[in-house]
Parts: structure tokens; C-alpha cells; sequence
């Protein structure tokens, strides 16, 4: 008798899997979009317990708020250098410094924030550092071919000027 | 042990005692718990739980919003524009300060002569390629200097303001590849 009793109780669960498996088709047939797992999940890892919070980052104003008041500053001023060549004609070789300078500055930081936003430190904690690391790297070596262009050539502005007009 | 086999041993040892009153053994056989219970350590929890995790959804692509919203929105073809242009200015400043080793000419005067050297039609669109963007990344980063001070931050008008930026972008384009 038991192992009667045991195998109903064995149908109940496979009409319940069964149940479960229709249910996923209809919650299936309600989205209307193609499921693309572009970014599967990486291998889980529970930090503590379920029940803790969520730990809050130690501030770091430098990395947070004057950082982003830096990138704003650094934008801003890049504003009246673009527009002095247009207006004046052509920039001294200070200004052209200043300027080149300026655009390296904030190609860097853009280039940063690109790493910071696509390449995060908890899902790649490896790449994170081989990307903005390899970013400084590449920032010295514009920066000393700039110094190069900008001392043994015409300047970033004339050269554009020159091409934009050859 | 089983948890079913737990119940069917008590009720089959009080239904195995004499009685001619009751008659418990039809309920003994019918007296079945199918679940089976396990101990658990903290680590094996914590595997299951990481387990169960993976099967959370994920966020839908981005083909669910509104393709102009997808396709025109200015916060993204300003981070494009621009890392084109330091892209294209890191590539080229480490071609320049590899060119003596590798024996490239990248001097202001060879590139003159290179780009003299192309057809008027392949110029102005080079030209406008490079145009198009810069206009557009300088003036759509006032834009959004503005955003930053509050300023035009309504949705309603991000996106009317969004299309006068386009517009201003290819006919400020134009002007500088071919008028200028």
C-alpha cells in the first residue's frame, strides 16, 4: 500500500512540473521581445549574509564631486580655446600649448569615465585595473608626442588649418 | 531518514497493538509524507542561493524603447563623437611618435600634401566626417553643461532641444567642410 500511496504522491509531482512548465510558457509568451543574454550573469558569490544591507562606499570626493566639478571646469574652459583660433585667426603657440594640453586632459578623464562605466571593478576587477592602467600609460605617451609635435612643428591648430584648407 | 517512513513506523506500531475497537490500519497505509528533509550547512546554503541567482532575469535589450530615443538620444552620440575624436587623437599621436622608427612622414607639411593630393569629392566628405562630429560634440557639450546647471532639464524639452541640436550639428557640419 505504501509504495501506491508513493507513487501518486510521485504523479502529483510531475503533474506539478508540468503545471510549473506551462506557467513558464505563458510568462514566456508574455514578453514580446527576443530574449539575447548579451551580458550573462557571472558566477554568484553571497558576501555575508542574505540579510545585510547593502555595504555603502567609503566617500572619496576626489573620485566622486571634484572630480565631476573637474570635468566640468576642464569642458567649460575648453569653450573659449576652440573659439579663439575661429575668432582671432590663429593662436600663439602658448595658447596652442594650453590648448593641446586641455583636449589631453579631457580625453583622458572621458577616456576614464568610459572604463568606469563599461568595465566595472566588481564584475572585472582584472581588466578594470589593465584598462585604466594601460589608459595612464597611453595618456604620458600622447602627452610626450604632443610635447614633440607642439616644439618641432607648426602646433595642433595651424596643422588643421593648413590640412582643412590644402 | 525519511520523513514518511517516521510516520507509517508509529501508526503501524499502534495499529499493530490489539484492539477490537479501532481499525487503524487502513489509515496507517494512507499516512504519507513525500518530502524528505536535509541538513544544511551555512556554506551549502550560501552554493544554492548563488545557484538560484543565476536564474534572476536579465534587462531586456535596448531594442525595447523607442528606437529614436535608442538611436538620436545626444548623452550617447556625445560620448561617441568624443571618444572618436581622442581615439583618433591618441592613435595619431602614437603614430607620430612612432613614425621616425618606422619611417612614416606624419610632419604638418606631408600631411598637407596628402590631403592636397585627394579628390575634391573625397575631401569635403572627409571633411564633413570629421565636422559633423566636432560641431556636434562642442555645441551639444554646452548643452549639456547647461543640463548640469539645471538648465533646459525637462523632458519635454531635452527632447524638442535634442532635434534642434541635430539640425544645428549637420548645418554647422556643412558649413565648416564645405564653406569654410
Amino acid at each position: 500500500m505504501a509504495s501506491v500511496a508513493r507513487s501518486s504522491a510521485l504523479l502529483k509531482q510531475v503533474a506539478a512540473q508540468q503545471s510549473v512548465a506551462a506557467n513558464g510558457l505563458r510568462v514566456a509568451a508574455f514578453h514580446t521581445t527576443s530574449r539575447k543574454s548579451l551580458l550573462p550573469p557571472p558566477p554568484q558569490r553571497i558576501e555575508g549574509t542574505v540579510n545585510d544591507p547593502v555595504e555603502v562606499p567609503p566617500p572619496s570626493p576626489s573620485h566622486g564631486s571634484y572630480h565631476w566639478t573637474f570635468d566640468r571646469v576642464v569642458a567649460a574652459g575648453l569653450i573659449p580655446l576652440t573659439v579663439a583660433p575661429f575668432a582671432a585667426g590663429s593662436l600663439n603657440p602658448t595658447m596652442d600649448a594650453v590648448l593641446a594640453a586641455t583636449i589631453l586632459i579631457h580625453s583622458h578623464t572621458g577616456f576614464g569615465n568610459i572604463i568606469v562605466d563599461y568595465v566595472p571593478s566588481k564584475r572585472v576587477p582584472k581588466a578594470r585595473k589593465v584598462f585604466t592602467w594601460g589608459l595612464n600609460a597611453a595618456t604620458v605617451l600622447v602627452g610626450l608626442a604632443l610635447y614633440e609635435f607642439e616644439t618641432t612643428d607648426v602646433g595642433l591648430t595651424e596643422t588643421i588649418k593648413r590640412v582643412w584648407k590644402a | 531518514m525519511l520523513a514518511q517512513r517516521a510516520g507509517t513506523t508509529a501508526l503501524r506500531r499502534v495499529a499493530a497493538a490489539p484492539s477490537s475497537v479501532f481499525k487503524l490500519a487502513p489509515f496507517a497505509a494512507m499516512q504519507t509524507r513525500p518530502i524528505q528533509t536535509e541538513r544544511l550547512t551555512p556554506a551549502d546554503e550560501a552554493a544554492i542561493l548563488a545557484k538560484q541567482r543565476l536564474n534572476r532575469p536579465v534587462s531586456p535589450h535596448l531594442e525595447i524603447y523607442d528606437p529614436k530615443q535608442t538611436w538620436f538620444g545626444g548623452s550617447a552620440w556625445q560620448r561617441i563623437t568624443g571618444a572618436s575624436f581622442s581615439g583618433a587623437l591618441y592613435a595619431s599621436a602614437v603614430a607620430y611618435l612612432a613614425a621616425p622608427l618606422v619611417g612614416w612622414h606624419l610632419e604638418s607639411a606631408s600631411l598637407v600634401a596628402a590631403a592636397a593630393a585627394l579628390p575634391v569629392a573625397v575631401k569635403g566628405a572627409l571633411k564633413f566626417l570629421v565636422a559633423w562630429p566636432f560641431v556636434f560634440h562642442a555645441i551639444n557639450g554646452v548643452r549639456h553643461l547647461a543640463f548640469d546647471l539645471g538648465i533646459g532639464f525637462s523632458r519635454a524639452t531635452i527632447i524638442k532641444t535634442g532635434w534642434y541640436f541635430w539640425g544645428a550639428s549637420i548645418v554647422g557640419g556643412v558649413y565648416l567642410a564645405f564653406f569654410m
